[in-house]
């Protein structure tokens, strides 16, 4: 090799070689956007497809998110589809192995376990979920077997966050979008790591010291990581010390008179948690009783509880009480997975309301999602136990008749019941029928709850052995969950299908299908309304509507019914568009107005509320704000319409600091938080079959502090022996390594499900969201043989 | 010109491409884009002998480690000794390179540099893993070499090819990691775009079209000059305009205008 490749002496003299093209040179690749399947930032990638296949992925240029930038799962993306053991043919379980059997009799077994018991089904949905899927499994469930068993995975991602916003605002989602990260002076991460998690977006952040500008960096956080490298503070508080720090900026706020006045006087009241009665609109306090509640978090008790020095609690109070800084808070799951996750999100809301950091580019309070469509399916389409599209919700019986007239569907079709959220639902799943287990039958699409349910054994594993419980399971792969699935059915993902997600900046994203799914695989929209139609075909009479047609009755333009229940005649129309075009008579009723779906396919996402004006389609920055929202009347330079007061006015919350549901003690000596790594996406199923990830990070690991190690006599490499309360796995050390735990702290990612940390995860759950906190289970570790 | 030049630059490019070789043959080819030849990787670090791997002694990450001071007293060297931790110790190159020189490539060298591009790169235009350890928590290290790219008797660091961008990691992951056990997973079927072996050219001799997005390819000098692989060095160094002769492709770079030149109407010719 190295012979042949001699280089030859040059001389002067000679002619410039000419190297002839060749027939690889990218000339027939066929470019087209999409939004990257992984995180809620929502990049824009461009995929290049050659003969049938992705070859190339591009950052694209044009879309505002990314600039033309990706982070190394974005550039991967494309290899996610070509893992070898891709499922490619619907599977049922006999005994220990499955059979391969046809669509027409998996769709026959679902249907029978459907009719048998509709009341003991339930559907297990996504963040992932394409707007139009969650939309359809929406209307199946509770336009059509009058069910609200349907929860998603983002319950254990981001129900505080939803919380949060509604207590605040009486409304969901963020005001502010990522245009605030191009103007902060200041930004404050609290509990998050966006270098690894949201890479781009932070990115957007410390590229502009590059150009000169100046941006302080603050991370509130447990434990070092690269993201605490680039900051100017970093501000180490132990578990739930959030509670107390926001409570010791408001408390310095007030005392030092250094909150706004004006902002508050206009547009903000006062509440404090309804302990006889908890809800999301708590009490109303007088502004002195809301000052006494704060008087105890002075600095120095912040401090105690927090571990944060007093100092920097007053470093903080002094940032927010400058007018003249903008000021940007970014946070994720450390304040969502959180037993008080309802409580710090109102609280980080509550000290830029008083401080008037609110409503102005680069001031905002913004949190992010971890999937691609959390945002946008599961709290804009509501495929929640309580929710139906557009910010209704069963209990409301308006909302349940707008809904019935929406679908056409007879009234009273709608349960006014809230179905079973997550844990509930998975709770009930494993638990016998005998022993008062209501749930028989679970459908899971695309996701993996059999690595993602904290305390898996007892909220998954127990399934195991339970003839009468059926687990039905969408996927792309073999995974944790299809372990234990009785049916595995076969699913087209990302490309192989068309879609459309929204964002974490409530950006609304379409992409067309551009290559075809493996084998028999196929659309999980599809599987859903397959299923509807056996069941109409049988006469279950949820399945039809006022005027008996099939609940997803589409027809062409000269009338005539197209049976998109047939998966050769699924594409002869674009059921998306179909989906989305009713779905948006759902938007307009809570002022997240969408434009018609033809709008997206030119852009690269726009950002809701989108109102037409003079036939223009115009996407909203920032909510709220005059001059941007075209919802605020004019004059009112604020407003919030959507006030659970009623009065244009946000409220801000004291919340007390409370212990976390575990705290180490003689038994269990170390806390021990889980979470995400740079090169994998959540549970590892896709990016875990990418070379290039996997070899740059293989497998599951324990950081730990030097000190802790030494200990325990362990070294770098050992294999270690972690045991909680409820379960115990054995993995290698990893010390000084890629993030830094402070001592009494431990940190396990949970991608590799050779791995499963959440054998060994808590699942106390937020009273308010009904969220587990995966950040603070109690533990203890010992040097493995 | 001078005569011993080339001399000096043939013996050179030995060096290099006997040791990129030797290192080659280890390593085996571990890109998707040849998976032919995935199999073979040893155990160990399947990195050169100039690098530092996690030792017993290494408390952080792979980058080499200084001790700290009351561990000086009883350091055992050992290996250690052999450790360069500075880039200016490095042996230089036997010649400077000569930007008037006139270069010749050949195929096979061309053929030989794609391929040792290949090596640690999905597809065309995926960013190159990195084949070295990397400090786990700070990216300012990478610009050390890679800021302005260096050269030594047994290394080409290139510069990076796009604007100072902070968070390098966010795009480039460690090849293998040498923290983790390593593996050689391959259960993956994805074939990656290949890169081009040239651009399109009008006639012989023409300069030819850069087949490739110049997003993130902005200095071309960072695979095209004297610290990336012979096969892809440009044969004129001494040109510093490289985009007055080679255009670039707007579908390529995502410019949006229009795919195809739109004219006037033609006159009306009456038969």
């Amino acid at each position: 090799m190295a012979m042949a490749t001699a280089a030859a002496a040059g001389s002067t003299g000679m002619s410039l070689p000419v190297l002839s093209a060749s027939e690889t040179d990218g000339a027939d690749v066929a470019w087209n956007k999409a939004p990257c399947r992984f995180c809620g930032t929502g990049c824009h990638v461009q995929v290049g497809v050659q003969d049938g296949k992705v070859v190339a992925i591009a950052g694209d240029k044009n879309a505002e998110v990314n600039k033309g930038l990706l982070c190394v799962k974005g550039y991967h993306v494309g290899g996610i589809l070509y893992g070898k053991d891709r499922l490619t043919q619907p599977l049922l379980r006999r005994g220990e192995s499955y059979e391969p059997i046809s669509w027409a009799a998996a769709i026959d077994i679902i249907a029978d376990r459907i009719e048998a018991a509709p009341e003991r089904f339930a559907f297990y949905g996504s963040g992932q979920w394409t707007i139009p899927e969650g939309y359809a499994a929406q209307k199946f469930m509770k336009g059509g077997l009058s069910n609200n068993h349907i929860d998603p995975n983002a319950r254990l991602c981001m129900a505080s966050a939803v919380t949060g916003f509604l207590a605040t605002y009486g409304v969901d989602e963020p005001a502010g979008c990522y245009d605030d990260l191009d103007q902060c002076d200041v930004l404050i991460m609290w509990g998050n790591n966006p270098a690894e998690m949201h890479p781009v977006l932070f990115s957007r952040v410390v590229d502009r010291r590059s150009r000169g500008e100046k941006v302080t960096l603050i991370d509130i956080g447990t434990r070092r990581t690269r993201t605490t490298e680039h900051c100017q503070h970093y501000l180490e508080m132990k578990g739930h010390g959030d509670l107390a720090i926001a409570n010791g900026i408001a408390h310095l706020l007030i005392k030092n008179d250094i909150y706004d006045h004006e902002f508050v006087n206009s547009f903000c009241n006062f509440k404090a948690p309804d302990d006889t009665n908890p809800n999301l609109n708590g009490r109303s306090l007088q502004f002195d009783e809301y000052v006494a509640l704060l008087e105890p978090y002075t600095p120095e008790y912040v401090e105690e509880v927090s571990g944060v020095p007093a100092d920097q609690i007053r470093m903080l109070a002094d940032l927010f009480g400058n007018r003249n800084l903008k000021i940007t808070s970014l946070w994720c799951m450390g304040m969502n997975q959180h037993t008080r996750g309802t409580a710090i999100n109102t609280m980080v809301h509550g000290i830029h309301l008083l401080s008037g950091h609110f409503g102005k580019p680069g001031d905002a309070p913004t949190s992010l999602t971890g999937q691609p469509s959390a945002c946008g399916t599961v709290r804009e389409v509501g495929t929640l136990a309580h929710a139906l599209p557009g910010g209704r919700v069963v209990a409301n019986e308006e909302h349940r008749q707008q809904s019935e007239e929406i679908w056409n569907v007879p009234p009273g079709r709608i349960n006014p019941k809230p179905g079973f959220h997550t844990v509930q639902m998975w709770e009930s799943f494993c638990t016998p029928k005998a022993e008062g287990g209501e749930i028989d039958t679970i459908w899971v699409q695309v996701t993996n709850p059999g690595q993602t349910l904290p305390n898996l054994n007892k909220l998954f594993n127990a399934k195991e052995g339970q003839d009468e419980k059926f687990l039905i399971v969408s996927d792309v792969y073999p995974t944790a969950t299809t372990r234990l699935a009785d049916l595995i059915l076969p699913s087209a993902m990302w490309v192989e299908k068309n879609g459309v997600f929204g964002n974490s900046e409530r950006r609304t994203q379409q992409w067309f299908k551009m290559v075809e799914p493996p084998g028999e695989a196929r659309d999980d929209c599809w599987q859903t309304i397959a299923v509807a139609r056996r069941l109409f075909e049988r006469g279950v009479e949820g399945m039809q509507d006022r005027d008996g047609k099939f609940l997803f009755h589409i027809e062409d333009d000269a009338g005539k019914e197209i049976p998109t229940w047939q998966w050769e005649h699924y594409y002869d129309t674009n059921v998306d568009e179909h989906l989305f075009e009713e779905y948006r008579k759902f938007t307009r009723l809570k002022h997240k107005d969408l434009a018609p779906y033809a709008e997206y396919v030119k852009a690269r996402g726009l950002r809701w509320p989108v109102v037409e004006n003079n036939g223009q389609w115009l996407e909203t920055r920032f909510r709220f704000s005059e001059g941007f929202d075209p919802y605020v009347s004019a004059g009112k330079k604020i407003q919030f319409y959507h006030s659970s007061t009623h009065d244009d006015r946000a409220q801000i919350w004291f919340n007390p600091w409370i212990a976390p549901a575990e705290v180490p003690d003689e038994e269990y000596p170390l806390m021990l938080c889980t979470g995400r790594v740079l090169e994998h996406w959540h549970t590892g199923t896709m990016t875990r079959r990418v070379p290039e990830l996997s070899r740059a990070m293989p497998g599951a690991y324990i950081e730990m502090n030097p000190s802790d190690a030494a200990d325990a006599g362990i070294r770098n490499g050992d294999q270690v022996r972690v045991e909680s309360r409820r379960g115990a796995l054995t993995m290698v050390a990893w010390i000084e390594g890629r993030g830094k735990p402070p001592k009494g702290t431990v940190f396990v990612p949970f991608f590799d499900e050779t791995i499963l940390i959440n054998d060994l995860t808590l699942d106390a759950i937020d009273p308010f969201s009904k969220q587990p906190d995966y950040k603070k289970s109690a533990v203890r570790i010992r040097k493995a043989n | 010109m001078s005569t011993n030049r080339p001399i000096g630059f043939w013996g050179m490019s030995m060096l290099v491409i006997v040791s990129i070789a030797i290192v080659g043959y280890f390593v085996g080819i571990q890109s998707p884009m040849n998976p032919v030849t995935r199999n073979g990787l040893p155990a160990a670090s399947p990195l050169g002998s100039h690098f530092s791997t996690s030792g017993e002694n290494s408390g952080t990450s792979g980058a080499i480690p200084a001790p700290t001071y009351s561990q000086l007293a009883n350091m055992d060297w050992g290996a250690a000794n052999r450790r360069k931790t500075s880039l200016t110790d490095l042996p230089k190159p036997p010649t400077v390179f000569d930007p008037n020189q006139t270069l010749t490539i050949t195929p096979q060298q061309k053929d030989f540099a794609l391929a040792m591009r290949d090596r640690n790169r999905a597809f065309n235009g995926a960013p190159p893993t990195v084949p070295h350890p990397i400090d786990q928590m700070s990216a300012e290290s990478c610009m050390a070499c890679h800021g302005e790219g260096v050269q030594t008797e047994s290394l080409r660091i290139s510069k990076m090819s796009h604007q100072f961008l902070t968070n390098c990691t966010q795009c480039h992951v460690e090849s293998i990691s040498q923290n983790l056990t390593p593996v050689e997973f391959a259960e993956s079927t994805f074939v990656g775009l290949p890169a081009p072996s040239g651009g399109l050219t009008a006639y012989a001799g023409a300069p030819p079209q850069i087949p490739h997005s110049t997003w993130m390819r902005v200095n071309c000098t960072s695979c095209h000059g004297f610290t990336g692989q012979v096969g892809l060095q440009t044969t004129h160094p001494w040109r510093q305009n490289c985009q007055q002769c080679h255009a670039p492709t707007s579908a390529l770079d995502q410019i949006q205008l229009e795919t195809e030149p739109r004219f006037l109407d033609p006159p009306n010719i009456d038969q």
